[in-house]
């Protein structure tokens, strides 16, 4: 909770934290009907080569004139200059956000939240679980990964989805499917609501009896709707997996991203938290502390 | 230290003087039930009041307005420059401020300058000069048990009321500047005002109507988080109108909204001032409310107001009475504090 790696991300000095860095679209994918990725750069470049980011933090992307909306971001944190944002079109500003084409440019502010504590997470197995837009958040994690694949042990990630058609970055995973098989990492694509040819059938923790790693020694980042996470981790726990090496990141309201607009509280009186500058990503302990956070 | 003494007749005089250091604010009448900071010219300086029992906006709006225009912005360009206002304003001499509402201040700085400050709000706070005053406590009061009926700092000048005038206690470098400037208004502290200050004290200590601590009510609170009866009871009292937040001196939610002009270029963003009161406060899209109901959003409302602020050692409740004052609907906060208590 309040270890080196969990403390808070202050970042570099802009003399205005409300203010954005310019950012141009290069490339836009659709990846289902809903969702799109987008591929930014930088425009001041001196700022994109100082730009970092841990894996499970979130930028605020700027439309002026339309607002702001916080995105996690799900590229890897090893590539410098470009980051990407799987961005799902459902309220106001994602709409807009959805008819920008290469070229277009936005403000990004950030990164701000606490970010999944990689280094805890060095020398042992490392299992993925994403439901629905979690895949967002866990990319990153996934990519980080395999980018210093001789840091973790065996992987196994488990994307979730209720239909084919929404399930996020499928395709992807898939043709890295050669790849995963010769460096130890277990792909599992699951959706709930229909039989589709190539996947399997049913939730996320329906599947965990097929995870081949070995749960003692493993660490687990869960991201999806609040009411996955309950499951799952009872499950978890049943499984052997260590509820200390559990972490979760949450979804909340958030205007200012840096504990000032109040939206992100959870918790009750001794444990009260803002998602954005004590989460999104929380751990065993803060969540037996914190009432409500698993809802 | 430095303490300077004010007789009563030269109050006139003194909140004449401090007119030279910025825009003057102090509390008047302005309904029969209500008082309110306003500004004070010339001519309004007889109309201030000295023993109001609270004002009906916090003095947190001086630094942290209602609305405000952040950026004003070009969304062809995607543009945005810096509003100056805040920087470039008069700064606010806000007279007559009680403890309790000085350490709402202390509260309000420790969220809005802290590693990550809002440049808009520190801008505005570090200019400002805060005098206190003392004061008696009503039936709504309980800032006693809150530790918040006495202040050690946030403040430049601190006005304590004696038989004939006030002791004043320097707060800071600026507040030793006003006492520089202003020196042939004020006469020496004597033993017999060292005296009457202990008399206030133990008068003021015996108008409240709760004693102790309340500290533990954080636990208490948690504890009682399943509460058979109260949250229901008193949420469905619950106009979900957002005045408690609004009056209370330590609520800081805000919103922020892009108002584009009709030119379809150019536009203010805005932050306004949100209330966990209202629906959408924990609404995110795709259309999941994390307190999706008004008893949800009540229950957050106690929690957050009894959490532990660690720069200032209290809680964020200061125990200034104005939602329960203020409150439409007569729900009585300290009462259900009490009652979840399991009493005073």
């Amino acid at each position: 909770m309040t270890e080196e790696s969990h403390r808070r991300y202050i970042p570099d000095g802009q003399d205005n934290l409300y203010d954005t860095h310019k950012c141009r679209v290069l490339r836009v994918y659709k990846q289902t009907e809903m969702d799109k990725v987008f591929l930014f750069r930088f425009v001041d470049q001196e700022v994109g080569k100082n730009w970092k980011f841990k894996p499970g933090q979130f930028v605020e992307l700027s439309l002026p004139g339309i607002g702001e909306v916080p995105i996690s971001i799900c590229s890897s944190a090893m590539r410098i200059g470009f980051f990407q944002l799987c961005i799902r079109k459902a309220g106001r500003v994602t709409t807009k956000i959805h008819e920008l084409k290469p070229g277009d440019i936005v403000g990004i502010r950030g990164p701000y939240g606490n970010g999944f504590p990689m280094e805890k997470f060095f020398g042992r197995n490392l299992l993925l679980v994403a439901a629905g837009l979690g895949m967002a958040p866990l990319r990153s994690v996934f990519l980080y990964a395999i980018d210093n694949r001789w840091r973790f042990g065996d992987i196994t990630i488990i994307n979730s989805a209720k239909y084919e058609r929404e399930l996020l970055f499928a395709r992807e995973l898939e043709a890295m499917r050669d790849i995963a098989e010769a460096e130890n990492i277990q792909i599992i694509q699951t959706v709930t609501r229909e039989d589709s040819p190539n996947r399997l059938k049913g939730r996320a923790s329906e599947h965990l009896d097929k995870v081949m790693i070995d749960p003692k020694n493993s660490t687990v980042a869960l991201c999806g709707p609040p009411r996955m996470y309950k499951s799952m981790f009872e499950k978890l726990v049943e499984m052997n997996y260590d509820p200390r090496r559990i972490f979760v990141t949450l979804e909340r309201r958030m205007k200012c991203g840096i504990g000032k607009c109040g939206h992100c509280n959870l918790g009750n009186s001794t444990s009260w938290k803002y998602a954005c500058i004590d989460g999104p990503v929380f751990d065993y302990y803060d969540i037996i502390s914190t009432p409500g956070m698993l809802e | 230290m430095r303490y300077v003494k004010l007789k009563k007749e030269k109050i006139r005089e003194f909140l004449l003087a401090l007119q030279d250091y910025g825009e003057l604010y102090a509390p008047i009448k302005v309904s029969e039930k209500y008082f309110d900071f306003r500004r004070i010219t010339n001519e309004q300086v007889d109309e201030v009041v000295l023993d109001y029992n609270r004002t009906l906006r916090p003095p947190r709006r001086f630094f942290f307005p209602e609305k405000e225009v952040l950026f004003t912005f070009n969304s062809k360009k995607v543009e945005m420059y810096e509003n100056k206002e805040a920087f470039t304003s008069e700064p606010v001499v806000l007279f007559g401020v009680h403890a309790c509402d000085i350490v709402g201040l202390r509260i309000m700085d420790s969220r809005f300058i802290d590693d990550q400050p809002d440049p808009y709000y520190r801008a505005r706070r570090e200019k400002g000069i805060i005098i206190g005053i003392s004061c008696l406590p009503d039936e709504y009061c309980f800032c006693n048990v809150r530790r918040a009926e006495f202040v050690d700092s946030g403040f430049d000048l601190f006005l304590s009321e004696v038989e004939d005038g006030y002791v004043i206690r320097v707060g800071s470098v600026k507040g030793h500047k006003i006492i520089d400037a202003t020196e042939h208004l004020y006469v020496k502290v004597t033993k017999k005002d060292s005296d009457d200050l202990t008399a206030f004290d133990v008068k003021k200590s015996k108008m409240f109507t709760v004693s102790g601590n309340w500290d533990s009510l954080r636990y208490t609170l948690e504890l009682n988080d399943e509460h058979p009866v109260i949250w229901m009871r008193e949420s469905e009292k619950c106009l979900g109108c957002g005045n408690c937040t609004i009056t209370c001196p330590t609520c800081r939610c805000y919103d922020v909204k892009d108002y584009p002009n009709l030119d379809g270029e150019t536009g203010v963003r805005v932050r306004i001032w949100d209330s966990c009161q209202f629906r959408e406060h924990g609404l995110v899209a795709g259309g999941h409310n994390f307190r999706p109901t008004k008893e949800s959003r009540f229950k957050n409302r106690y929690m957050c107001k009894n959490a532990y602020c660690k720069e200032v050692t209290t809680a964020y409740c200061v125990g200034c009475g104005r939602c329960t004052y203020f409150c439409p609907a007569g729900i009585n906060y300290k009462q259900n504090l009490i009652e979840i208590r399991g009493g005073i």
